[in-house]
């Protein structure tokens, strides 16, 4: 490194004053530098300073660890999570002007944590101990000798098979309590609304499957908590899934702003010149977050003004999001067009972003943006025999069978119950 | 202002991760090796060369949508248009063109092992050291070893370079001078002087190894059963290898007459004749005289064969079969993927069956899952259970 802590310091207090002077509002960041391999280890648990041990992070590492050294990815410049204060991991090995770029690049990501309205229910200031805490209550069921591993194991792959079918950020999900108090309200107005019956579980669809099985499932206590522990997670990792886009596309706009603002030297503007562009570069073929994120804020700067800007960063997610700013302008700057699979046969465009195909692309794009690639399932019943009925909102798109008998296998191992699945395959109704 | 902070000593928080994962890698690969191997090519495996063998990872599950949903990309300054073609139906998958029966989402490793590794893999659970033990050595070859120098002995092994030193030596001891002898004067052998080579008969531990694959090629044998024969002839193939320093292999294909042919031809090859399977095992017993002498090899002999044949020929071959037995560490008959037929009753393992002993054994494949426990059968015979 040809430079030292006391640079970094010195810019970092010049990016802070700009984004200071910029209205940005970000929880304190908290930079560490690591090597390469500590970085692969820290993405392997999403950037948690200690989390509980599952084999499958180690295979996240692998992975990381092969395709980088296969040089068919390169590393994130800087890993940074969602806690008060942010903790932000830098590699060791980067240049300067990149170091620069990144902690501009951070406080943008922390400002979009600290405000935008999806992350509320994340308590990021205690997210750091909540997860210290769980891994050594996992732990000890390890140790446990009536547990085990491998009891400990096969929870935790049950629950991360279905980790994020629960309660989405925005989504309301009533106590059985709620539902009958505001069912008795509306018969006083209306004595003949729909009968509610109360020996029916859950009362109305419950989208929290994780939530509903820990609450109603008959378990042993060791097992009820690793549920809740991978519940709480997928709770936290939720709006950073659904905003995507935005989030990154916010960082890029705000280190793009900050360093233009800073006095970098001019061999330091190449590189950072450089960098930027790579980061944003579209993919051929696919979406670039950070490319469609960063583009659209700056539209939105050109269109609507910095005002604008703020509040679209409070108050959206992706979906939302691009709903609300994509127009047939951007459609066609970008070449947006979208494609699907013909059954056996070959990928083929479906629509391009012209006249009478932008808008088509344009909600194939809100479909699968932010967890939108993430079906939606529901509890529907449990039945008198104990066993229990998913549901699945199907909006055209069919699940995939394999993965599905699977997959309820896991659900059924958290149960441990008989689980069934009505959903449509091919057009038709299918038990599964 | 932000907050800098060292490196914690974070060394490798994933360690016990990654051995976890590793451990549920092993056993994937011990479990799903038979169907890895099926494909490999028999021969020309040098030890040393690694090869990369694609392994199924574990699979983490999830509800996801199929294939029917849209998908939308970007690709600025470039000429797309509806219905254009945008690559094949694998398009973002891991691209396994050479697995036939890959199904969609599938996780694929690389494990990159030589054949040592493979077989480790392969054979490590396979519970066979009775047999290991046994066939290692009980086969030894009595080999004439250099043992010295003795008096006695017969004129062919006379040491004569030994038996002249020491007659200068007694000469030197005796101060005799041949310059200085006078004419007539000589100082000959003793019989004391006569030094013969001695050789004592060691026996030695064979190594050598021979098998012996006999296919039935007649018309009946589809590329399918080719196939399966193929997957079990590696099994064998390799396990031998494990097993033994110098491995050679005799390629046999028959349909009413038998002929020497080199791996390709085996497999791939056919006739469109009928079937007299004896004359496969008539060949081996030939090759054997001239080649292979059991006390200096270790044979091996599968034949694989479909289960039809003449049955004028059933006599014949169980004749053959009996003299093979006799010289042979293990022979194993493979009927393949037998149909149900007309003939079920004239199938050579109907025949064999009641005849065979000790160290032979029939086995019948009739899928790609039969392959691995046919072959752990037929090595289980030559333990001599049933």
């Amino acid at each position: 490194m040809d430079y030292n802590l006391s640079d970094l310091q010195e810019w970092d207090e010049k990016i802070c004053a700009i984004a200071k002077k910029h209205g940005l509002d970000w929880f304190e960041i908290e930079y560490e530098f690591i090597d390469y391999y500590s970085m692969i280890g820290a993405m392997a648990f999403h950037g948690l300073p200690s989390h509980f041990n599952h084999w499958s992070f180690g295979k996240s590492f692998e992975r990381t660890h092969h395709s980088y050294n296969a040089g068919q990815e390169g590393l994130p410049y800087e890993l940074i999570i969602n806690s008060n204060p942010s903790l932000a991991y830098m590699m060791r090995e980067n240049p300067l002007p990149l170091q620069i770029l990144i902690m501009a690049h951070c406080v943008g990501h922390s400002d979009f944590f600290k405000n935008n309205r999806t992350f509320k229910g994340t308590r990021p200031d205690t997210i750091v101990g909540r997860s210290r805490a769980a891994k050594k209550r996992i732990q000890g069921y390890v140790e446990d000798p009536t547990i085990g591993i491998d009891l400990v194991e096969q929870t935790i792959d049950s629950c991360h098979a279905v980790q994020f079918q629960i309660q989405r950020p925005g989504w309301i999900r009533r106590s059985r309590k709620e539902i009958i108090e505001h069912h008795k309200e509306r018969l006083k107005e209306d004595p003949d609304a729909d009968w509610l019956d109360p020996t029916h579980n859950p009362l109305e669809p419950d989208y929290d499957i994780l939530g509903f099985i820990s609450e109603n499932a008959r378990i042993p206590d060791w097992k009820r908590d690793i549920i809740e522990v991978c519940r709480d997670e997928g709770k936290y990792f939720w709006p950073q899934i659904q905003t995507k886009i935005m989030n990154e596309g916010w960082a890029s706009y705000w280190h793009y702003t900050i360093l233009h603002e800073l006095d970098l030297p001019p061999e330091y503007h190449l590189a950072f010149i450089k960098s930027h562009n790579q980061v944003i570069r579209p993919h051929i073929g696919g979406i670039n977050p950070y490319h469609l994120g960063f583009h659209l804020f700056q539209r939105i700067k050109e269109r609507h003004g910095v005002d604008e800007m703020f509040i679209a960063r409070e108050v959206h997610h992706d979906a939302a999001f691009i709903r609300q700013y994509l127009t047939q302008e951007d459609c066609e700057e970008l070449n947006l067009f979208s494609y699907s699979r013909k059954k056996n046969e070959d990928v083929s465009v479906d629509d391009v972003s012209d006249e009478e195909g932008w808008e088509y692309v344009k909600k194939d794009l809100v479909s699968q943006v932010g967890g939108g690639s993430i079906p939606v399932l529901y509890v529907l019943d449990v039945r008198k025999d104990g066993s229990m009925a998913l549901g699945h909102e199907h909006d055209g798109r069919d699940l995939d069978v394999k993965e599905l008998k699977a997959t309820l296998q896991h659900v059924k191992n958290l149960w441990e119950y008989d689980v069934n699945l009505d959903t449509i395959i091919d057009g038709k109704y299918m038990k599964f | 202002m932000s907050i800098f902070k060292e490196h914690r000593t974070n060394a490798d928080r994933v360690a016990s991760d990654r051995r976890r994962h590793k451990e549920k890698i092993d056993k994937a690969i011990r479990e799903g090796i038979h169907h890895i191997v099926a494909d490999e090519s028999i021969i020309g495996q040098n030890g040393k060369q690694k090869f990369r063998i694609p392994v199924r990872g574990i699979k983490e599950h999830k509800f996801v949508y199929g294939d029917n949903g849209k998908q939308v990309g970007s690709a600025p300054g470039r000429d797309v248009s509806r219905g254009q073609k945008i690559g094949g139906k694998d398009r973002g998958k891991p691209q396994r063109p050479d697995k036939p029966g890959n199904e969609s989402g599938e996780e694929y490793y690389d494990v990159e092992m030589d054949l040592g590794e493979l077989a480790e893999y392969l054979f490590a659970d396979l519970g066979l050291p009775d047999l290991q033990r046994k066939q290692l050595t009980n086969i030894s070859a009595h080999k004439l070893k250099r043992n010295g120098y003795r008096p006695q002995g017969i004129i062919p092994r006379l040491d004569r370079k030994k038996s002249a030193i020491a007659r200068i030596k007694r000469m030197k001891a005796a101060g005799f001078d041949p310059d200085k002898a006078e004419e007539g004067e000589t100082f000959p052998f003793h019989e004391d002087d006569l030094k013969y080579r001695h050789y004592k008969l060691k026996d030695e531990p064979c190594t050598n190894a021979v098998v012996f694959f006999v296919m039935d090629v007649s018309g009946s044998m589809d590329q399918n059963k080719k196939f399966l024969a193929r997957s079990f002839c590696f099994l064998l193939y390799q396990f031998l290898r494990s097993k033994y320093e110098n491995i050679e292999v005799v390629f046999v294909t028959h349909d009413v007459d038998a002929k020497e042919v080199n791996e390709q031809d085996f497999f791939t090859k056919g006739t469109y004749g009928g079937t007299a399977a004896s004359s496969g095992l008539s060949m081996v017993n030939e090759i054997i005289s001239e080649r292979f002498h059991p006390s200096a090899w270790n044979l091996y002999a599968v034949h694989l064969s479909d289960g039809d044949n003449y049955d004028s020929d059933n006599g014949k071959y169980l004749e053959e079969h009996a003299k093979l037995e006799s010289m042979v560490q293990l022979f194993g008959y493979v009927e393949l993927e037998p149909e149900k037929s007309y003939m079920e009753e004239n199938k050579l393992s109907k025949v064999l069956l009641p005849r065979i002993r000790e160290n032979s054994r029939c086995v019948t494949i009739k899928s790609k899952d039969d392959v691995w426990p046919a072959f752990r059968e037929l090595l289980n015979a030559s333990k001599g259970e049933k």
